[in-house]
């Protein structure tokens, strides 16, 4: 799997695992951050997808 | 005696303040300093103008979080203040010299936890208020980290047609005297603040301020000074640590590194939480880099970096105990 994927998956369980520590008033951030990072996520193994299904150029 | 007492843990403070400027402010330039945009020396000049001018737009929510939500203010007395600022500054200067760029604020927070630990046990903590700072130790840069990859890819999706890269480097480079400014002004906003926390505590402590007294202008003023100060002597071995060790970077980066971080401390600040300026641009850069490709990140560095945040808190908490039992013991 794409590394880039993984770090952003990673990141936005960081982020959810804060989100009960965070004060009620400010949790739309924490859950903000962690959408943002789950859509990266999701676009980046995409692009990387994407990357590996199209042929090589020719020379 | 207690009046000369306070004057000179005020004198400390905005030491403190000064040693702030010289040791995080140089995070504001890094990438102007580093992809040439300006010399070193109008580059501190330009941050240094910013920092003091953020008392202009800011109000001071950072001040009075750090005043009441660290430790109990029944506390704190000038002899826990001095500690908390002694253990703070010693714990900047062996990163300093390490060329480390860990937060001030942190050691602050960390220093004036500790001595008050020292002093009445961990009862006197504000667990709340700390939870919140310890949670944004984490979101920061992490908020830093999406921010600044977003803009980094929305600005290079609308230049791929064209290829026209190096076209876009030249126009960024203007654009980062913006973005540093705007960075510079976030963290005088937002580093400012917490001595002006620390000294709105003390005056509170000894009766020079009601209880929920709003921050005198001279201590404002006092603050943005000494931080504007520091900046203007600069911290170089943290500059090449953050624009060149981290990941390389290019005007466009820059920019976008530093708005995200300046949007995150406009933010926090308005918010009243004491971020790590520190913290949230090595986000911005380190989302630069992962923009290019993960490896881009120089992951080592970044993981040196990380370790030295995990120790400030503790390792400042340590180090004002100690000076407060020191203290004591005189």
């Amino acid at each position: 799997m794409d590394r880039r994927a993984v770090f952003f998956l990673g990141s936005a369980l960081v982020c959810l695992l804060l989100v009960p520590l965070t004060p009620t008033d400010l949790r739309w951030f924490a859950l903000a951050v962690a959408g943002v990072y789950l859509l990266l996520a999701a676009g980046s193994a995409l692009d990387n997808r994407s990357r590996r299904r199209r042929p090589p150029r020719p020379r | 005696m207690q009046t000369l007492a306070l004057c000179i843990v005020v004198a400390v403070a905005l030491a403190f303040d000064f040693v702030n400027g010289f040791h995080d402010a140089a995070n504001s330039i890094a990438t102007v300093v580093s992809t040439r945009v300006l010399s070193p020396r109008f580059a501190v000049a330009w941050a240094a103008f910013f920092n003091f001018a953020a008392f202009l737009i800011f109000g001071t929510h950072v001040a009075n979080t750090i005043a009441n939500d660290v430790v109990d203010q029944s506390v704190i007395s000038i002899g826990l203040i001095f500690a908390a600022l002694l253990g703070a500054i010693a714990w900047n200067l062996i990163t300093f010299f390490l060329g480390l760029p860990t937060s001030s604020s942190h050691a602050l927070i960390g220093g004036m936890a500790g001595a008050a630990v020292a002093k009445a046990g961990f009862g006197v903590l504000v667990w709340e208020g700390l939870r919140t700072i310890a949670v944004f130790i984490v979101l920061a840069p992490l908020a830093g980290l999406a921010a600044s990859f977003v803009m980094m890819m929305i600005v290079l999706w609308s230049v791929h047609r064209s290829k026209k890269v190096e076209r876009l480097n030249r126009g960024f480079r203007h654009l980062q005297l913006v973005s540093a400014g705007a960075y510079s002004l976030g963290h005088g906003a937002n580093d400012a603040q917490k001595t002006m926390g620390v000294i709105l505590a003390l005056l509170i402590a000894t009766g020079h301020a009601g209880k929920n007294a709003d921050v005198p202008l001279w201590v404002v003023l006092g603050a943005h000074t000494a931080i504007a100060l520091g900046t203007l002597t600069g911290g170089w071995r943290i500059v090449k640590t953050m624009g060149s060790k981290l990941t390389r970077i290019k005007p466009v980066g820059g920019v976008c590194a530093e708005s995200a971080a300046a949007g995150m401390l406009f933010f926090t600040s308005a918010q009243g939480i004491p971020v790590s300026t520190t913290h949230t641009i090595t986000g911005g850069i380190v989302g630069v880099g992962a923009s290019q490709r993960l490896a881009a990140v120089r992951w080592g560095v970044a993981g040196r970096v990380v370790w030295a945040w995990v120790f400030t808190i503790p390792g400042a908490a340590l180090m004002a105990a100690a000076a407060y039992g020191i203290l004591k013991a005189f």
